[in-house]
């Protein structure tokens, strides 16, 4: 089949090449050698391109080199900004982070000092708490002595009282009160110390 | 036949006939001199079109459309072709390169355009004048920077021994000023030829194919051949004018500085 099929093409092949030269063998006399420039084609060759040249380098290329070149002076001076900027940005952030490191040496000594300050109100608080704390106790302690002192001779005099009331009874006969009273109060002061 | 509406006869390979102008006079136009037309006009339309700036947004946006086009091959032009060969001293050769690159592009890129299906340069006249230009514009750039002592610079590098000067000049000489335009013409020229002659292979193949009863099982290979030919031609016309116009830029560079 591939034998008979390459037999075909060759036929064919064979049979349209003879065709094909057969045409050129017609007018053998005017084929020219193919390698060779004709005079014509030069000519129109040459002015067609001198004339691209010529529109090339005075029309064509001027009006996209110039706006290529424009774009590439914007890119520079944009690229040229750019740079400025960031450098302005690196001095301002130096700046700024300059001040930030004083604004913190700053707000730290203004806390120490807040804090000793605040240290110093609370010990002063403390102490004038602590003395007036200490002044109601002496106060309350006096009241508590003096309230003690009454109750004990209210006591006392009220014991006597009633014990030489009913000593008179027992005895009928009446008793020194005076030594009765310091007996009594000899006894309760002996009491509460127990 | 100047639309490609029928297929040419096998001689059209070499020679095209006038659309207007006697035959083999100076002048004749043909689809050769129609397609290095259109390379003209078509270049210097894109380059208006690119062009136009009624305000300063150009300058301020990010190019769009046919300026991000053109403003992309300009720029890979001159950054990738003259900066690198030349340096920035080259710059003011740009529009000569650019002119080289674009116009072979262009009538290059005839070969896989519908309805002309042929390079300009698979002629050799388009790229005989371009090499010549090419020649005639590096000597020039030469002797505008080393005055006459441009020609035995170019022939006797520096650091050659006397000795070997008898036979450095010769080589010299015809590698500088003798086979520089021939090998960019031919090569260029070759190139093109050699592209074209597969298409119309392959597309007579096809052609052939489709009248073929048996043989029509081939004709998808054949297909597929010249679609993906199709593709490298268009490879092949970038690589051409992108080789052709470093080329030149190389020679215009090493015109420069007596130490190349």
């Amino acid at each position: 089949m591939l034998a008979s099929i390459l037999v075909l093409a060759t036929e064919a092949a064979t049979t349209t090449a003879d065709n094909l030269l057969g045409q050129a063998a017609g007018d053998a006399k005017t084929v020219k050698n193919p390698i060779l420039p004709t005079v014509n084609e030069m000519f129109w060759a040459a002015i067609f391109f001198i004339a691209l040249w010529a529109l090339m380098k005075f029309v064509l290329l001027p009006r996209i080199t110039k706006v290529m070149d424009g774009r590439t002076d914007k890119v520079r001076d944009d690229l040229a900004a750019a740079e400025a900027a960031e450098t302005e940005r690196v001095a301002k952030l130096e700046q700024y982070e300059a001040g930030l490191a004083g604004a913190r040496v700053e707000a730290v000594a203004i806390l120490e000092a807040s804090r000793a300050e605040g240290d110093a109100e609370r010990r002063t608080q403390i102490a004038a708490a602590e003395a007036e704390v200490a002044a109601a106790r002496a106060e309350a302690a006096a009241e508590i002595a003096d309230a003690k002192a009454r109750a004990r001779s209210e006591l006392t005099g009220s014991i006597t009282d009633i014990a030489v009331g009913a000593a008179e009874a027992v005895i009928q006969k009446p008793l020194d009160r005076a030594a009765q009273g310091r007996i009594v109060e000899d006894y309760v002061n002996a009491a509460g110390q127990n | 036949m100047i639309f490609g509406l029928e297929f040419p006869p096998i001689e059209n390979l070499v020679e095209w006939p006038n659309l207007f102008g006697p035959t083999d006079s100076w002048y004749g136009f043909n689809k050769i001199a129609l397609i290095n037309l259109v390379a003209l006009v078509g270049t210097a339309v894109l380059f208006l079109v690119a062009g136009r700036q009624k305000t300063l947004e150009p300058v301020t946006n990010a190019p769009k459309g046919s300026r991000n086009l053109v403003e992309s091959a300009v720029a890979f032009i001159r950054d990738g072709i003259i900066v690198e060969t030349i340096g920035p001293d080259g710059l003011r050769y740009l529009p000569f390169l650019a002119s080289l690159f674009f116009f072979i592009l262009i009538t290059n890129i005839f070969e896989v355009i519908p309805f002309f299906h042929m390079p300009g340069n698979a002629r050799m006249a388009g790229p005989a004048v371009l090499a010549l230009l090419t020649w005639v514009y590096f000597i020039a750039v030469g002797i505008k920077h080393q005055g006459l002592k441009y020609f035995w610079n170019s022939v006797a590098p520096a650091g050659v021994p006397k000795a070997l000067l008898p036979l450095v000049v010769p080589i010299e000489l015809l590698s500088t000023f003798i086979v520089r335009p021939f090998s960019l013409a031919v090569r260029l020229f070759a190139n093109m030829l050699a592209g074209h002659i597969l298409l119309v292979t392959f597309t007579v193949l096809c052609i052939t194919l489709w009248g073929a009863s048996l043989l029509l099982a081939v004709l998808p290979f054949s297909f597929l051949m010249l679609v993906g030919l199709t593709g490298f031609e268009i490879m092949v016309a970038f690589l051409q004018a992108y080789i052709f116009t470093i080329l030149a830029s190389v020679y215009i560079g090493s015109s420069m500085h007596a130490e190349h």
